[in-house]
């Protein structure tokens, strides 16, 4: 399923002295497969974007076209677009409420319309894919369990109504680097099984270039760069006229070529760096 | 300030053999065990640890919020567990924490700065000036009569630290204070630590799971399963790889980057910061 937004705006408090435009003018299209990135500084838009995926707002102009739905049309069926598009929001652990993990898992599938059985086969094989096995922790409270575990049930929750579009807000924030490398990994495994487009808000952007094969800036709400990693950390200034950041390995590999050390190599993660390096040292 | 005249011999902080368990009801759960540690005046000391391994726990004892089941804490020589002098304690060991937006008390900036002071009966003209310096300090002067709901997360939590610098503290200890915020954020803190450190000599401890805020630490602690598992100048304790990933830390960048070319066969040093590795890099190649 291809994901279009076309000429999206947004604006909050329409009319007001607190009126504050979101998005302007925002167009884009995320084909099936792809991972895509979505950064920009606090207060740029990302939010309101995402919340557009899944029809939790209503679009005020602009379309978005989900395969051939259209969200922008009179009568939209909100329960299938929420099926096909799973959302984890920030600090997902908090939106834990049921007594037991099975019965949090479970909750997504039947409002979906899911029969018990299929529901509870459903929570098993959704708790499996994020690593956790239903008959170890099903009966017990999410609340019992460490930070970790509970940000893996939410996101269970979310995958057992099996969406095709996963799309993750900040998905790492607040976890130690073991926590996060843990739950990007997930997100690769899952991508290769259960959903297939998986679109991630983040300010990390050592985690952009690892992960995403294609990223778009927000600013202001407009979009100003629709690009692969490679192209924005290394042959844009985009980030330099943004709060952006640069990966770590970018950073680096930018110092050396102050000193007058040039690599080939896009650098967008260690292992890279290190071969552009060494292929320089040896040339 | 020069590097030797900014860190003294004084001990400020003293833990010596703590435990602590958290306990509700039957339900006993370990926080951390065998703690030893000094902070002396002057340093900029980090406790390094993943979540869950007793960082916070570690930090809450510093102040007396929490008070050890054995062994004791000092502040300047007194026992946290004295519950007469807690509020001595308490006024020389301020603590920023993790969510800026828990931190504020009221709806004007100068008068969450000030509220402190206040109730610590400084006289009005007094808690004026302490409020001036401490805006100063974290550079939110501007923002003095502003509403802090308005705020950045980062100008949050600034304002968070000169509520407590304007109780003149002799140790800021700042409990993830960067975990919540955006990259511009985290910078924002991270230059006003190294500022309050560096330029004004105050003592701060730095509870954090990020490597890179740790790396210009005078010392730093690891913590792992609540013990205290190494210690000592950045680059000795990074030296040590293995105890750092076993602690579920990873290096910084640049030491995973310069640890790979020794791997490879090259003599270079054991980077920890940026500059030190794109320095050796740069030698190497003039050197072939």
């Amino acid at each position: 399923m291809q994901i279009k937004a076309e000429n999206l705006n947004y604006v909050y408090s329409p009319k007001t002295p607190f009126e504050k435009t979101a998005l302007d003018n925002v167009s884009f299209t995320v084909n099936e497969g792809d991972t895509l990135g979505i950064v920009g500084a606090t207060g740029s838009g990302k939010s309101t974007l995402t919340r557009h995926l899944n029809a939790l707002i209503r679009i005020q102009s602009g379309k978005i076209f989900l395969g051939d739905v259209d969200l922008s049309a009179k009568r939209v069926d909100l329960k299938e677009v929420r099926k096909k598009v799973g959302m984890l929001f920030q600090f997902p652990e908090y939106q834990l409420f049921a007594d037991t993990v099975k019965k949090d898992v479970e909750f997504g599938p039947k409002n979906f319309g899911f029969g018990d059985k299929e529901a509870a086969c459903a929570a098993e094989d959704a708790l499996r894919s994020v690593g956790l096995d239903i008959k170890e922790i099903g009966d017990k409270s999410p609340f019992e369990l460490s930070g970790g575990q509970m940000r893996r049930v939410a996101i269970a929750g979310v995958i057992a109504s099996k969406p095709e579009v996963l799309v993750l807000d900040e998905p790492t924030a607040g976890l130690d680097p073991v926590g996060k490398r843990e739950i990007l990994s997930l997100v690769s495994e899952l991508k290769k099984s259960f959903v297939k487009t998986v679109i991630i808000v983040s300010h990390n952007m050592d985690e952009i270039a690892e992960y995403c094969n294609r990223v778009i800036v927000l600013d202001n709400g407009k979009l100003i760069a629709d690009t692969t990693p490679d192209e924005l950390f290394n042959r844009s200034d985009v980030v330099d006229n943004t709060e952006l950041d640069y990966p770590h390995t970018v950073k680096i590999k930018r110092m050396l070529s102050e000193f007058g050390f040039e690599i080939d190599s896009p650098a967008l993660n260690v292992e890279a760096l290190v071969s552009g390096i060494l292929g320089r040292l040896k040339s | 300030m020069d590097e030797n005249a900014r860190v003294s011999n004084e001990v400020v902080i003293k833990a010596d053999g703590v435990d602590f368990s958290y306990r509700s009801g039957e339900y006993v759960s370990r926080g951390v065990t065998g703690i030893n540690l000094e902070v002396r005046r002057g340093e900029f000391l980090v406790i390094l640890g993943r979540n869950g391994s007793g960082k916070s726990t570690l930090a809450k004892l510093l102040n007396g919020f929490l008070i050890p089941d054995e062994g004791i804490v000092t502040v300047m020589g007194t026992d946290t567990a004295d519950e007469n002098k807690i509020y001595e304690v308490r006024s020389k060991v301020g603590m920023v924490f993790q969510n800026p937006d828990n931190q504020m008390v009221a709806s004007v900036v100068e008068n969450d700065v000030a509220f402190g002071p206040e109730n610590l009966g400084i006289p009005r003209a007094e808690i004026e000036e302490r409020v001036t310096e401490a805006l100063e300090t974290v550079g939110m002067s501007e923002y003095r009569k502003g509403s802090p709901n308005k705020l950045s997360g980062g100008q949050k939590q600034r304002i968070a630290i000169a509520a407590i610098l304007a109780m003149r503290p002799d140790v800021v200890i700042l409990d993830e204070s960067t975990a919540m915020l955006d990259p511009k954020g985290r910078r924002e803190i991270m230059d006003t630590v190294m500022n309050l450190n560096r330029e004004k000599g105050m003592t701060v401890v730095l509870i954090t799971h990020y490597m890179d805020e740790a790396i210009e630490a005078d010392r730093i602690f690891v913590m792992n399963d609540g013990k205290i598992t190494a210690s000592g100048a950045p680059k000795d304790v990074f030296l040590n790889y293995d105890k750092v990933k076993a602690a579920g830390l990873e290096l910084p960048v640049a030491s995973k980057v310069s640890k790979a070319l020794i791997e490879a066969g090259y003599d270079l040093p054991f980077a920890i910061t940026d500059e030190e590795l794109a320095k050796s890099i740069c030698r190497l190649k003039q050197k072939i």
